[in-house]
């Protein structure tokens, strides 16, 4: 028995011991793995969007691991929940940095603990790609050596909306959103550069809706009654899903185009199954089916195969990001941080969406949007995009000067 | 902007009708709340959470039974199924705390939300639920040259036919008597010899009940999602306050003015509509304090 004990003691000292050989740095075999820290929201709502982006990430970076790794290494990552909260974003990125020791952040869907943690990474000298958050001044008013956006942000947004907008023949325009500061934004957004895209577009009305507010049927009779050409809706979350239903319900969207963000994405279109309205104007950076090219096919069936449903746009961030930083190692030759950042800087990697870029001067992926119809086909049991337009990066991008105009220099 | 140039008797006729049917969901629920404060003197802020159970529990019922009885199978399943939640926490909790004062009430019935609140979590997730709407109610129907769902006109006839059955079982069965006359003076039903501890919980489960109708009716028209209990539960006080605290037609009288004036609203005024029920509230309360009908209270 004691004899028993002393061993398994002894055992428990080498692997001690052997752990603590890993963790120290310096010292480290080469082959020791490269650590990343994912930091995300895996409680409440925005699961629907970030657990794509940890499985696809997953699934990267299984891919190379498959492959013998990266300069010479494994990678490894640990995932931490942010529950939405800023000040639980900031403490686990401080742990993840401290006890982890992690060399990369990834992660975050919330803007506000997506910019607390790039300040915090700004000191620490870590870089961080953020993955879902969409507020326009992590690369542009806040932006920094350190950080990195590989999502869409509302800026973007609004732009890619207003250039596919104008495209179409609509001049009233009606605007209806949550009465909050993104449905805001993302009006003023579509709405700033609609009219200097087009100066002839009208607003002749707008509503504003409490955030959760479950009947919508009285807006959109109202919004009916004054006959707009096109309704632009600024809403996120859950009123996405009210809104469409409502949409349906009422026959509003067989009778006035409608233009939704994120209308034509399957995180809204798959809950909501053949309930959706068809016609609705949407964009998204991303659909399984949407560019029809082998790289995105390989990508779509590995994800489903792996987890037994379609990838939405969440997983190309995930997927993007883990083999931005992939190639980024390779060409900084070894796990330096600095080196990483400077091969990151311009790089350009294929991926499912095509070729993309990630800007040299503001660290801003340069993804393409795609506007698309919501319709129904055979194939699903959800609604899908039809008639999709590219519209590229360059366009909406917001140029190097905006950016320095806002990071005042 | 603002006033719509183009407002015609179609529109009104047809907001009058949305609004009537948001009145008639917020009547289903208003007059379970209502009616166990008038009966228990309970001020059960859990009420919306378990019209939030409601609906998560129609989620699942018509996805369980599916196809085209799925819906209407739920529909009967759902309620009771909170209602029993509502015996059982009647029967365990509940009962041995109507003596305590208001303020004692109050907080449990909040933590019995959070409660449950969580249960919802852990049972049903965090993600967004969507119900379809049975196929005998999808689209709309033209009145007067305005579509309106037909859902909503469905919704109408509930609502009616709520407050019928509510009518029938206060005045005509003998368990109404005796919950009415509790509501209005409980120490002297209790000097009749009347054991209320039954009646209590009869009153209970009927207003979880209705709280649960008002779930399920309301699941096929919105994201079914963790705290849609909250915004709900702050409508239903207001109403309940100026309709005559415990005074179920009260509560018919308060919800017709709440989803009206929200409705014609939205029609004049669609940027401000938010305010405007809010603001009859106000008008109403500064007006008459104790309530448009008769308190209990």
């Amino acid at each position: 028995m004691n004899r028993n004990v002393s061993l398994r003691s002894l055992a428990l000292w080498v692997s001690i011991l052997t752990l603590s050989l890993i963790a120290l740095p310096g010292s480290a075999p080469a082959q020791a793995p490269i650590k990343i820290g994912l930091l995300d929201t895996y409680t409440g709502p925005a699961t629907t969007f970030t657990n794509d982006v940890r499985d696809a990430f997953k699934l990267a970076i299984d891919e190379i691991n498959a492959k013998g790794g990266v300069v010479g290494r494994k990678i490894e990552f640990t995932t931490r929940d942010d529950k939405f909260k800023v000040d639980l974003a900031l403490s686990m990125a401080k742990e993840l940095i401290m006890n982890e020791k992690v060399d990369i952040l990834v992660g975050t869907i919330n803007s506000a603990g997506a910019l607390a943690v790039s300040e915090l990474c700004k000191t620490e000298k870590i870089p961080f790609l953020v993955t879902f958050s969409k507020s326009e001044k992590i690369t542009g008013e806040k932006g920094h050596r350190y950080v990195f956006s590989i999502t869409e942000n509302t800026a973007m947004i609004g732009k890619a909306a207003a250039v596919g907008l104008s495209k179409r023949p609509f001049v009233k325009y009606w605007i209806a959103g949550d009465d909050y500061e993104y449905g805001h934004a993302l009006a003023d957004g579509v709405w700033g550069h609609l009219k200097k895209i087009k100066p002839n577009a009208e607003l002749v009305g707008q509503s504003w809706w409490k955030v959760g507010e479950p009947e919508l049927t009285p807006y959109l009779t109202a919004i009916s009654a004054a006959k707009p050409d096109a309704v632009i809706f600024a809403t996120g979350g859950g009123s996405m899903v009210n809104v469409m239903k409502a949409a349906k319900a009422t026959g509003f969207a067989e009778r006035i185009p409608i233009f939704v963000h994120t209308a034509t994405e399957l995180s809204t279109l798959e809950p909501l199954g053949a309930e959706a309205p068809e016609k609705v104007i949407g964009t998204s950076n991303y659909h399984f089916y949407y560019p029809d090219n082998p790289k995105n096919k390989a990508f779509a069936k590995a994800f489903k195969d792996a987890y037994k449903r379609e990838p939405r746009v969440g997983a190309l961030y995930g997927y993007v990001a883990a083999y931005f930083i992939h190639q980024g190692l390779i060409k900084a030759g070894k796990m330096d941080r600095e080196k990483l950042i400077d091969a990151l800087e311009g790089m350009k990697v294929d991926t499912p969406v095509g070729e993309l870029e990630m800007r040299a001067f503001d660290h801003q992926l340069m993804l393409p949007m795609f506007m698309g119809v919501t319709k129904k086909v055979p194939e699903y049991p959800f609604l899908i995009a039809g008639d999709i337009i590219t519209i590229p990066a360059k366009d909406v991008i917001p140029s190097i000067e905006e950016i320095k105009k806002v990071r005042g220099k | 902007m603002g006033f719509l140039p183009n407002i015609g008797p179609a529109e009104i006729f047809s907001q009058l009708l949305v609004g009537l049917s948001r009145a008639m969901i917020l009547f289903t629920i208003c007059a379970g709340l209502s009616f166990v404060l008038g009966v228990l003197r309970v001020p059960n802020i859990a009420h919306g959470t378990l019209y939030m159970i409601g609906a998560f529990a129609t989620f699942s019922f018509s996805k369980y039974f599916g196809g085209a009885s799925g819906f209407w199978i739920a529909l009967i399943l759902a309620p009771l199924v909170v209602a029993l939640i509502g015996l059982v926490a009647e029967r365990t909790l509940f009962r041995h705390l109507y003596q305590r004062e208001h303020l004692m009430l109050l907080l449990f019935t909040f933590a019995l939300a959070l409660i449950l609140g969580d249960l919802v979590k852990i049972f049903w997730g965090a993600e967004y639920r969507s119900v379809p709407a049975p196929d005998l109610l999808k689209g709309s129907v033209s009145v007067l040259g305005a579509s309106f769902p037909r859902y909503n006109l469905f919704l109408i006839f509930v609502g009616l036919a709520v407050a019928v059955a509510l009518w029938l079982f206060v005045t005509r069965t003998k368990i109404g008597k005796i919950a009415r006359a509790a509501a209005v003076d409980r120490d002297m039903v209790g000097l009749l010899g009347i054991n209320v501890s039954w009646v209590f919980a009869a009153a209970f489960v009927i207003g979880c009940c209705l709280a649960g109708l008002g779930g399920a009716l309301v699941a096929p028209t919105v994201s079914i999602t963790l705290g849609m209990d909250h915004s709900l539960i702050i409508e239903a006080f207001l109403i309940v306050t100026i309709g005559g605290l415990g005074n179920m037609w009260g509560a018919l009288v308060g919800s017709l003015i709440f989803g009206i004036t929200q409705s014609l609203g939205v029609l004049v005024f669609p940027q401000f509509a938010i305010v405007f029920p809010y603001s009859a509230v106000v008008i109403v309360l500064l007006l008459r304090p104790k309530g448009l009908l008769k308190s209990v209270w």
